[in-house]
């Protein structure tokens, strides 16, 4: 009894008995198809948070403030303990070397206004090193300068799309703008950085650090206070990827010397590198596929159970066809075969059926939920079918066990 | 030819043990054609069993073309059902989602010695060797009762079996079937010199065999020819001529 034979034995039987076919696939076809559609979606928002951190750079650093313990006790972040001189002092390339350049952000907030129209956006104030430490180039106008920073200019440079939304299609550049009822000149435009979302650098305005803490002091966050001199944080650029670990071990020696931390004692910042983001983001995604797999486990399981049932059902209402199919010849492999290949073909179909309503929920997604990019990989759809296929494998040999072992005699008695 | 030495044969029915078989022993050569009576209870169907190599005996021997059956795996006892034995049955045992030919081919699927074309074509000449070319892609339920035993028949012989063993043949037949059906085993019988056991239990139907063993409470009663004038035949020309040769 050849396979193809058995093949052809197993899928008229399948078709002779459509909705009883239907429903036994039906656990496979949801367990595959779910398995496909949930992967894509975790997948596309994985990929999109990994692509939004490589825009900002693998070698990027930054310092934030944090908690101070005494005697053990964390006490709550009560004021920023990162001053400009710190960030002057991680710029200086004689203590840290490995340091390209370094920029520090301080971040307020404001309504925009521009004639009628008016916005939102992130203020982030800093000096004229910024540019260099997040690759910004501008479409228009001109960074400003260290003498711009020293005497507190109002000038404000636009992020792209803040940029899009205040001025459509005029040019921006020497005109004036209000910022918490506080004239600016904007005096630059940035290139789109790309990305979306609350964490786009487009969606941003960039002023002198020292106008930022004097003229929007009042909305600053709470972790600001008014000296003056305290920043958000303070973003370093390292040559390149190898040097960002080396950084990070000269930054800490520098600021725990500033801050006169002595040894036993926990820093007051911390800092936060993007390759730790990004591999942060990667455990996400392990983490999301292993929940995945015992998704796909359960249902798989669940229909394979099903399948299992089925066929000892079939088993039963054929015994009298097995009696003469021994009768005429065959022998208890051939049965047992014969058997396998039928429940094995109910999940290859089945996992087919749950790849196209997998494939097609994806796709489905992609196009009505635009924050929910699905990314679809060829390797689950596979692993898939194959799951399903070892499914049926599993479940089928018990069915088709019992087939292969009925008494010829009895099983041609059978009514 | 087969051979039968001292066959035994006892189960058990819960708790009581029943000897089906007490000792039988015979012999068919090629070429016979034997009628196999007894009532019910008589150890008929265990006797049928056991030369259909379906079951295998307690104790004695049986060999098939000098085969022995006693000692063989399930899987032997498969592969001689296919090449040696061909059966049919009273209730005809065709697959009913299969059309004619199909039934006919499995046989000669599980033996796996012919390769596709081969199987079809060996297929539609034991139709039309029981006159049914006209009917190969029928499916049973489209199909007479006779015209259901024919395929059945087909198919018995499409691997070219050592003996034709018929349960009964003819107990689910009208008289004109019937007729046709007895017709055809006395064709093959006579023409292809196959070897036919017959069992029954209708007297009519034994006597259009050669010779009856008549068996009773596991034991032979009788073995014996049946003689030209008892012998009964259905008006074909072969076997027309071969009784005025006699």
């Amino acid at each position: 009894m050849n396979v193809f034979e058995s093949f052809k034995i197993a899928l008229s039987s399948l078709a002779s008995n459509k909705l009883r076919s239907l429903l036994t696939m039906l656990g496979i076809i949801i367990g595959v198809g779910s398995v496909i559609a949930l992967q894509s979606i975790g997948e596309g928002v994985v990929d999109k948070e990994q692509k939004r951190l490589q825009q900002n750079g693998t070698n990027l650093i930054t310092v934030q403030p944090t908690s101070q313990s005494v005697g053990g006790i964390r006490l709550q972040t009560g004021n920023s303990n990162l001053t400009l001189e710190d960030s002057e002092a991680i710029a200086d390339p004689e203590r840290i070397s490995k340091a390209e350049a370094a920029a520090p952000e301080l971040q307020t907030g404001g309504q925009l206004t521009y004639n009628s129209k008016n916005t939102f956006a992130i203020g982030i104030g800093t000096t004229e090193a910024y540019p260099i430490v997040r690759d910004i180039t501008l479409s228009a106008g001109e960074w400003f300068t260290e003498s711009d920073v020293s005497q507190s200019k109002q000038y404000v440079i636009l992020g792209a799309t803040v940029a899009k939304d205040l001025f459509a299609d005029d040019d921006p550049i020497n005109k004036t703008v209000r910022i918490n009822r506080v004239n600016f000149v904007v005096t630059g435009v940035m290139n789109p950085k790309g990305g979306t979302g609350f964490g786009s650098l487009d969606t941003r305005i960039y002023l002198p650090i020292t106008t930022a803490s004097k003229r929007l002091q009042g909305f600053r966050g709470p972790g600001q206070t008014s000296t003056g001199k305290t920043v958000s944080s303070i973003v370093v650029k390292t040559a390149d990827t190898a040097s960002v670990n080396p950084a990070i071990s000269q930054i800490t020696d520098l600021l725990r010397e500033r801050h006169k931390i002595r040894g036993g004692q926990t820093d007051d910042f911390e800092i936060v590198n993007q390759q730790d983001l990004l591999q942060a983001a990667k455990d996400q995604q392990a983490t999301y596929t292993i929940f995945l797999l015992v998704i796909a486990s359960i249902s798989l399981f669940v229909g394979g159970i099903g399948i299992m049932n089925i066929m000892l059902v079939t088993v039963t209402e054929r015994t009298r066809e097995i009696g003469i199919r021994k009768a005429i010849g065959a022998k208890p492999f051939d049965i047992l075969i014969q058997f396998m290949i039928e429940s094995i073909s109910i999940c290859f179909v089945g996992g087919l059926a749950g790849v196209v309503l997998g494939v097609a929920s994806s796709i489905i997604v992609n196009a009505t939920v635009p924050t929910l990019p699905t990314l679809l990989n060829p390797s689950t759809i596979v692993i898939a079918v194959g799951f399903a296929v070892a499914v049926g494998l599993f479940f089928g040999i018990y069915p088709a066990r019992r087939a292969s072992k009925l008494n010829p005699i009895d099983a041609l008695r059978y009514e | 030819m087969i051979r039968i030495q001292d066959v035994t044969k006892t189960y058990w029915m819960g708790d009581v043990e029943v000897q089906a078989l007490r000792g039988v022993s015979f012999e068919v050569h090629d070429g016979e054609m034997v009628a196999i009576m007894g009532p019910s209870g008589s150890g008929k169907s265990t006797l049928m069993n056991i030369l259909g190599v379906l079951d295998q005996p307690s104790t004695g021997s049986y060999t098939i073309d000098e085969e022995e059956v006693a000692d063989m795996s399930e899987a032997e006892m498969a592969e001689v059902r296919n090449r040696k034995i061909g059966f049919v049955f009273q209730s005809f045992n065709l697959l009913p989602k299969l059309s004619a030919l199909a039934n006919v081919e499995l046989p000669m699927l599980y033996s796996g010695q012919f390769g596709r074309g081969e199987r079809e074509e060996r297929a539609i000449n034991a139709l039309e060797a029981v006159g049914l070319g006209d009917r190969v892609h029928h499916h049973p339920k489209e199909l007479s009762g006779g015209q259901q035993q024919r395929v059945a028949i087909a198919r018995s012989l499409v691997n070219d079996p050592t003996i034709l063993l018929a349960d009964e043949p003819t107990g689910a037949l009208d008289s004109h079937s019937t007729e046709e059906v007895l017709a055809i085993f006395q064709r093959l019988n006579y023409e292809q010199g196959i070897t036919i056991i017959f069992v029954t239990h209708e007297h009519d139907v034994a006597a259009h065999c050669r010779r009856l063993i008549r068996i009773r409470d596991g034991h032979i009663e009788a073995d014996t020819p049946i003689l030209d004038q008892q012998w009964k035949y259905n008006a074909l020309p072969g076997v027309q001529t071969a009784l005025a040769r006699s």
